[in-house]
């Protein structure tokens, strides 16, 4: 069942990489935005979210991520999302984030993805 | 200035005109625009001092946008009176411009342009050329206003694909009978989640007892929530419990809304999932333990069939016939004929009380015992007795044995019988009577007392005849429920039909049943075993 929302992050090369834990709603997502948007004010233009430990997420949880998607997307930064439950994956299908940004199996995956693209 | 040269000086202001719509268009949000609206001002008059500010309504304040850093300018900006769109004046001295607009959301947008140099007085040319840029970041505020409905409407419209794709995939996960988690606990989270509730829980209570509280998240206290307009609901009743799901607080980017219609029937459908959901586990379980009983049922049928005996010995000067008919696939009927080591022949017929597999692994300890006991030629009363202390232990409170055992000497005829609370034998003598065989005790495994038990001594001459037989054949009914003994009693059946091999007595016996009961459905196991002496006449 899901726990009361928390956010962790560390800094991997220049690429931000955030791991939730619990309901990706109107306060997930906003600590995830705030988060996002103290490093991308010092130049951070890759982001990795690892969604492992987040079941449920909502359409308020979801604008958010899409702002971020937007604010990358203006500098020709990335955002990956790994470590999908199944219905959290189909969800942001539908709300068409995987347009934009990308998804991998692991964090590891993703900033090997990255790499390669930089 | 000569035509060429103005020619040339206006087609660049519209190129600059032109870039500078280009570079708002791209703003996203209103800090956006107005960042690029600095700058493109700036490009114009590098020398100015710039104020931007933001006011959603005239009862509002202004909002700093771009603050030079000078105070007190926004007391400067007044809105136009009535209809008036928009303001572009000189202040005097004509070292400021000050200007209002009114966007398209009747939200106004003003800006300062002061001179850093105060030597330096604006001409009426800057202003028109300012007035220019204004109208620029109106069009420009109204392609973003646009841009955002755009994007809200395709929002909203894939959020309406999200919740009716969700609906089905949980009706399918909820519906999954091996899923670890319950679909009730599924359910609720997934009605949050598409209805944007940013709490919920699931009760589950039994009468006024608390069975089961989910929350969702986990640990949230209820007493936070803000009750009233911002909670939904709905219930169930299954199995005497009733589940209650319950949302809180609607949310938005704003803030806690009202919930909508729609969220109140994604809830309606999400529990009703559930509980069809439950009522099919209940339905799955049922049919397993039906399956795994009717799988019981054939073990011990499948032992049953292996106790009744597939053919009765050849007596010599005797002919013997018996036959079992199930009501249900495992009945509680026995009956046999055993050659026993001193010569004689036990005829035996016994009925449990109840049907089914414990009726069957009742008779099953009932023929194990007598086949041991047989073997000891112990006399018959006492075999009884030791019968009846077995079967007491072996069985529970309401489960017991009819029986009658007739020990046969089959070449002169002599029977002993004993009847254990079972239905009297027919004896039918040469001169067209019938002989009731009842002497006996009470039925085995009815009481743990040492009861006495009785035995009778009778002997059956040659074209005499001894039926044997269970309440199964008396007590057959009809469609109008009449018993078969009553209408056409057993008796006059055994005085009437007299064939020359028992094989047709007992083929005559079942059909005249058959033929009583009609439709009826057969609802006790009939068996009956017959033995005839021959003589002159058979």
């Amino acid at each position: 069942m899901e726990q009361p929302f928390t956010l962790t992050s560390e800094m991997r090369e220049d690429c931000l990489v955030m791991a939730t834990s619990g309901y990706v709603n109107n306060v997930g997502g906003e600590t995830i935005a705030k988060e996002f948007g103290r490093h991308f004010e010092n130049g951070t233009k890759h982001v990795v979210l690892n969604l492992a430990q987040s079941k449920v997420v909502n359409s308020i949880g979801m604008s958010f991520l899409i702002e971020i998607i937007e604010q990358l997307q203006d500098v020709e930064g990335k955002l990956i999302f790994t470590n999908l439950d199944p219905a959290v994956e189909k969800m942001l299908s539908i709300m068409g984030l995987f347009k934009f940004a990308g998804k991998e199996q692991t964090v590891e995956d993703a900033l090997k993805s990255l790499t390669q693209q930089t | 200035m000569s035509q060429d040269n103005l020619v040339n000086r206006l087609s660049g202001q519209i190129e600059s005109l032109q870039e500078a719509f280009r570079k708002l268009s791209k703003a996203a949000t209103l800090k956006d625009l107005a960042g690029q609206f600095v700058g493109v001002v700036r490009s114009m008059f590098p020398a100015a001092d710039i104020d931007l500010m933001y006011r959603a309504t005239p009862a509002e304040h202004w909002e700093k946008l771009f603050n030079s850093g000078t105070p007190g300018l926004e007391d400067l900006l007044t809105i136009p009176a009535g209809g008036v769109p928009s303001s572009c004046t000189l202040d005097t001295p004509s070292t400021r411009i000050l200007a209002v607009q009114r966007l398209v959301d009747k939200s106004f947008i003003g800006l300062v342009l002061s001179r850093m140099d105060e030597r330096t007085e604006y001409s009426d040319s800057d202003v028109v050329s300012l007035r220019l840029f204004i109208h620029l970041f109106e069009n420009a505020y109204q392609k973003m206003l646009s841009q955002r409905t755009e994007k809200g409407l395709i929002f909203s419209l894939n959020h309406r694909v999200l919740q009716l794709n969700s609906l089905i995939d949980t009706g399918i996960e909820v519906a999954k009978l091996d899923q670890d988690s319950s679909p009730q606990r599924l359910a609720l989270e997934r009605a949050a989640s598409l209805t944007n509730a940013s709490k919920g829980l699931v009760r589950i209570r039994s009468g006024e007892r608390l069975k089961e509280e989910i929350l969702f998240p986990t640990g949230f206290s209820v007493q936070s929530t803000s009750g009233g307009e911002n909670r939904i609901a709905t219930s169930f009743s299954f199995a005497d419990d009733t589940y209650t799901f319950e949302l809180f607080d609607k949310e938005s980017r704003s803030g806690i809304i009202p919930f909508e219609d729609t969220d109140q029937l994604l809830l309606d459908a999400l529990a009703r999932q559930v509980h069809a959901s439950l009522e099919n586990r209940y339905l799955h379980q049922q049919a397993l333990e039906k399956q795994k009983i009717e799988q019981d049922i054939a073990v011990a049928a499948s032992i049953q069939q292996r106790i009744l005996p597939t053919s009765l010995p050849s007596i010599n000067g005797y002919d013997i016939a018996g036959i079992n008919i199930p009501s249900k696939s495992v009945g509680g009927d026995y009956y046999d004929c055993i050659l026993l080591p001193d010569g004689k022949y036990a005829l035996i017929v016994a009925d449990v009380a109840g049907k089914g597999v414990p009726a069957a692994l009742l008779v099953s300890s009932l023929h194990a015992y007598l086949s041991a006991y047989l073997e000891s030629t112990i006399p018959l009363d006492q075999l009884v007795r030791r019968l009846n202390t077995v079967i007491y232990n072996a069985s529970t409170d309401d489960k017991f044995i009819t029986s009658f055992i007739a020990l046969l000497s089959p070449e002169t005829g002599e029977i002993e019988t004993i009847s254990a609370g079972h239905n009297p034998a027919y004896l039918l003598r040469k001169d067209n009577t019938i002989q009731e065989l009842n002497t006996g005790g009470v039925a085995l495994g009815m009481l743990d007392i040492d009861f006495p038990y009785q035995t009778e001594q009778v002997t059956i001459e040659p074209g005499e005849r001894l039926l044997l037989y269970t309440d199964g054949v008396t007590e057959a009914t009809n469609e109008q429920n009449q018993l078969y003994d009553a209408d056409v009693p057993l008796q006059q059946f055994v005085l009437r039909t007299k064939p020359e091999r028992a094989e047709l007595f007992i083929q005559s016996l079942i059909s005249d049943i058959k033929r009583f009961t009609g439709n009826a459905p057969q609802n006790d196991d009939i068996t009956a075993l017959y033995l005839l002496r021959r003589g002159r006449d058979v």
